[in-house]
């Protein structure tokens, strides 16, 4: 009996197919429903506030002003310092708006009613008086620090950073050739179905809060600093969650406006995003690279010199400072190159703050890596292969440190590259699409290659529980929301227990329920979850063992366990698994579990993907199929790790192809979906996803990397290769619109 | 109809073979109707624009966006919702479909391209990839990338033709 391997149907699922799902607006408690009141300028002074027609109206208990909210929130937002270091950053203080609004969209004022109608109806009476001041809502702009976002930080640089290896500016004049490049891509809304969500209860002494979120322990230690309630006064759950893409792992001043609200009024708060809302909550992504690349005649990439400005928005989220300090070490991607000289900047401007989305990171390093890659194939008229082939880390390299230090554990990335050619079939479908285009179609092809960095630590916690009947609850520090990782971790247990797969509840999420926990985000959950799962899961087998040798008289190494039965094996006598689970409950020292807290490190996958766009004539492009082939380590399920690879490439193409978020001179956001083009089925593409049979392994219990992000870090190279290849026309940024291709 | 501001009407509504009763504000949306009068919280609200298909219910018959609906515009009219598809839990064959394809993932779209797939299929039983594609456009799912949706609509169409 083996599950690991298998795709195996996920296990949660009826309550999502029979509408039983439980998202934070369906909670049913008594509460009090919040709204915003929002700036309506990029940059300004609040004077005043109007709230008596609003506190007229029947069913309106409360409008809060942002010095009344932050009597309470006492700390400031962000960074996550777990993965960002403060020191070399500036940062204003983030809290609810308070004297001045940064950002068109901010929220100034908070409304709390009886109903969600009332509450509406109110914001729109309440009318604050801002006067504007001069606002920077360009990032070219912010650079030249002529107007502040933050007058205090004196200068709109939050961070300024140079990452060296090598000697870049040697290699260049020693390179055959030198080119300049520009790398771009834009801003975007990652926009999970559910709109953010919480509800956030205080009875005097405790507060529990119901929280759309990827992270509740880290939501309740930053509560706890913020608030300055201990964390074991805190109690965070995450429901069902309904997508987050890194965009729920922040915590927005308006989630902190309703705790403030809950502790103030002594009731129970919600407050659910609308749509607009949730558009105007996170933003992700915008940067670009400049910069000069030098090679050899023979395709060798030697030298990347340039600088990455990165926009951070008004202030700085718990996140955002991921970006400018990953980016540029991992630039240099899966290929040999080594030196490099390049400087990161990040930048605050008068717009919504910044969060990331999957990949984040990821997906820009690689965006300017295969762009780069696909220059030199073009400068030399190479095959975009045969370029790649040239620069891969060979396998005698491997493990290989990067010029920045960053040690990639295993893999073979030449081979990869050569089966995945041949898997997806790249050179059939670019002959295919050279005899369409003779005949007039503007069909193209186009192919990427990504190394990605997963797996996150610093660690993980799990606990296996065997209950007196013998079924077993796992509880994961990960919290899966959407991804299916409760199913393989469930698989891994199993196969660990050696018992049937119905017998194991996976369960996550609720800060008192699980003592502690990371979260799920960064590919992580399979590789770090699942293996402090294993761990946990072997502890308690030999805890029974233990139990299985009390009962049957014997010294624990005379007690074998195989498929669910405890063999003394010398006398050959036996024990069932419930039985010995029963027995477990009776003796001394009553009860099974094990806990464990897995420290972890990164982990490296890797893959090629393919694209094959179509153009019509009014400059739309369709990718009408997208080909994955990937090594991420041991499969545990292929049906959820191709899902990954579906959902993520359809974002892939959104990022391409539809999707940008449009901020005026306002600073004034366009928030709906005929805005922001988010695909549908008619856009999504076609997917074949295939896992490398020879997989190379992470170092974690369970062998796997991680996938969930490799489709949107990779897939947009990979798309706009291909309008290339269909339009002979070149593009180096994100999205490729209609009107560029036109151009 | 003339209402004075804060009056409330009287519908009637049949909502999964129920029948039920309420006084309803007359702007009140019947999404909200659905999930904060009867309860039935299993249709999602994803937008405020009507594009998302998250809130898509059964109205005699005829699927619509259940928040571009007043639900004083359905008094007297029978309602299918997410919860009535499945009788004496027993799933559908749509249902069962989705949970054997992976065609869902985080499952906020889930509710909406169920009913709406339950409406094509009881408009037509048999149809391509393509046809799948085009009726699913109002609905909109930012995790799976659609594929395996199509592959569960059109093995639950194989099922009940079977
Ligand atoms: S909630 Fe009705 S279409 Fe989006
Ligand atoms: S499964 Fe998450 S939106 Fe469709």
């Amino acid at each position: 009996m083996s599950y690991a391997g298998k795709s195996v149907k996920r296990l949660y699922d009826d309550k999502f197919v029979t509408g039983r799902s439980t998202y934070v607006d369906d909670i049913k408690v008594n509460s009090l429903y919040a709204t915003f009141v929002r700036s309506n300028v990029a940059h300004g002074v609040i004077k005043r506030m109007h709230k008596e027609d609003a506190l007229k109206m029947r069913g309106v208990v409360a409008v809060f002003t942002g010095e009344e909210l932050n009597q309470l929130i006492k700390g400031g937002i962000g960074p996550w310092t777990t993965y960002i270091d403060p020191r070399p950053w500036k940062i204003p203080l983030w809290r609810f708006a308070q004297g001045e609004t940064k950002y068109n969209g901010e929220p100034v004022a908070m409304v709390v009613a009886q109903d969600k109608y009332t509450a509406r109806d109110a914001a729109e009476t309440v009318n604050v008086d801002i006067e504007p001041l001069e606002a920077v809502i360009d990032m070219e702009e912010a650079k030249k620090d002529k107007v502040l976002v933050h007058k205090e930080l004196g200068t709109n640089l939050g961070y300024v950073g140079d990452f060296n290896a090598g000697d870049a500016e040697k290699a260049l004049s020693n390179a055959d050739r030198r080119v300049e490049v520009e790398i771009a891509n834009n801003r975007l809304i990652p926009s999970p179905m559910e709109p953010r969500g919480i509800v956030s209860q205080y009875d005097g002494a405790n507060l529990t809060i119901w929280y759309s979120t990827q992270i509740p322990h880290f939501a309740r230690a930053e509560f706890s600093r913020i608030f300055n309630i201990p964390e074991s006064r805190i109690r965070v759950i995450m429901p069902d969650v309904g997508g987050g893409f890194g965009s729920k792992a922040h915590i927005l001043p308006e989630e902190l406006a309703v705790i403030a609200a809950s502790i103030r009024l002594g009731k129970t708060v919600r407050w659910t995003a609308t749509r607009t809302e949730e558009m105007i909550a996170t933003n992700s992504r915008h940067n670009v690279f400049r910069g000069e690349i030098g090679f050899k005649n023979d395709g060798t990439l030697v030298a990347i010199k340039g600088t990455l400005d990165v926009e951070l928005g008004a202030y700085l989220t718990y996140t955002e400072g991921l970006q400018p300090t990953i980016i540029p070490p991992m630039i240099p991607g899966p290929y040999r190159v080594r030196d490099l000289a390049i400087r990161s900047r990040a930048i605050y401007t008068n717009t919504i703050p910044i969060t990331m989305y999957r990949g984040a990171s990821r997906p820009e390093a690689t965006f300017i890596i295969e762009r780069i890659m696909s220059t030199v194939a073009d400068e030399l008229k190479m095959d975009d292969v045969e370029v790649r082939m040239r620069n891969l880390v060979r396998e005698d390299q491997m493990p290989y440190t990067n010029p920045f230090g960053l040690k990639y554990d295993t893999g073979d990335y030449p081979t990869l590259l050569k089966e995945g050619v041949k898997v997806l079939e790249y050179n059939k479908l670019k002959e295919w699409a050279e005899s369409e285009r003779k005949k007039g179609k503007k069909v193209g092809v186009g192919l990427a290659y990504y190394l990605e960095i997963c797996g996150f630590g610093p660690y993980e916690y799990s606990e296996t529980r065997v209950n007196e009947d013998g079924s077993v609850i796992v509880a994961i520090g990960g919290t899966p929301h959407g991804q299916g990782t409760e199913t393989a971790i469930a698989q891994l247990v199993a196969d660990e227990l050696q018992i049937p797969i119905e017998r194991i509840k996976v369960t996550w999420g609720d800060s008192e329920a699980i003592p502690a926990g990371t979260g799920t985000y960064g590919s992580r959950t399979l590789a770090i979850a699942g293996s402090a799962a294993m761990a946990s899961s072997r502890q308690a087998l030999e805890k029974m063992k233990r139990v299985a040798a009390r009962s049957m008289k014997a010294d624990v190494e005379e007690i074998e366990y195989r498929n669910g039965e405890f063999v003394h094996k010398k006398e050959g006598k036996k024990m069932s698994w419930d039985a010995v689970a029963r027995e477990a409950y009776s003796g001394k020292e009553p009860g099974v579990s094990a806990s464990v807290t897995l420290e972890g490190d990164v982990t490296f996958p890797y893959g090629v993907h393919v694209a094959v766009v179509e153009v019509d004539d009014y400059g739309i492009a369709r990718v009408k199929e997208y080909r994955a082939y990937d090594d991420i380590g041991r499969v545990i399920n292929p049906a959820l790790a191709e899902g990954q690879v579906h959902g993520g490439g359809t974002q892939a193409v959104g990022q391409a192809l539809y999707e940008l978020a449009i901020i005026n001179e306002n600073g004034q956001l366009a928030v709906t979906y005929a805005d922001y083009f988010v695909p549908t089925a008619v856009e999504a593409p076609r997917f074949k996803s295939y896992f490398a049979e020879k997989y190379h392994p992470s170092a974690y219990l369970t062998k796997s990397k991680g996938v969930g992000e490799a489709s949107l870090i990779v897939g947009p190279a990979a798309i706009v290769r291909a309008i290339e290849d269909a339009t002979g026309k070149r593009f180096n940024k994100t999205p490729v619109t209609p009107e560029d291709i036109l151009k | 109809m003339q209402v004075e501001p804060g009056q409330r009407v009287r519908i009637r509504v049949k909502v999964n073979g129920v029948y039920y009763e309420d006084e309803v504000e007359p702007r009140k949306l019947l999404v909200d109707f659905l999930r904060e009068n009867l309860n039935l919280t299993g249709t999602k609200i994803g937008c405020d624009t009507s594009t998302c298909g998250a809130c898509t219910v059964l109205l005699n018959g005829k699927s619509v966006k259940s928040c571009t609906v007043l639900a004083v515009q359905a008094d007297g009219k029978e309602i299918t919702t997410i919860e009535g598809l499945s009788s004496d839990s027993k799933l559908s064959p749509v249902q069962q479909a989705f949970k054997d394809n992976f065609a869902l993932q985080c499952g906020f779209c889930t509710a909406g391209m169920i009913v709406q797939a339950h409406y094509i299929l009881s408009e037509k039983r048999e149809m391509t990839e393509e046809e799948v594609r085009d009726m699913i456009h109002g609905n909109i799912c930012r995790c799976t990338g659609y594929q395996n949706i199509v592959n569960a609509i059109l093995d639950a169409s194989r099922r009940m033709r079977a």
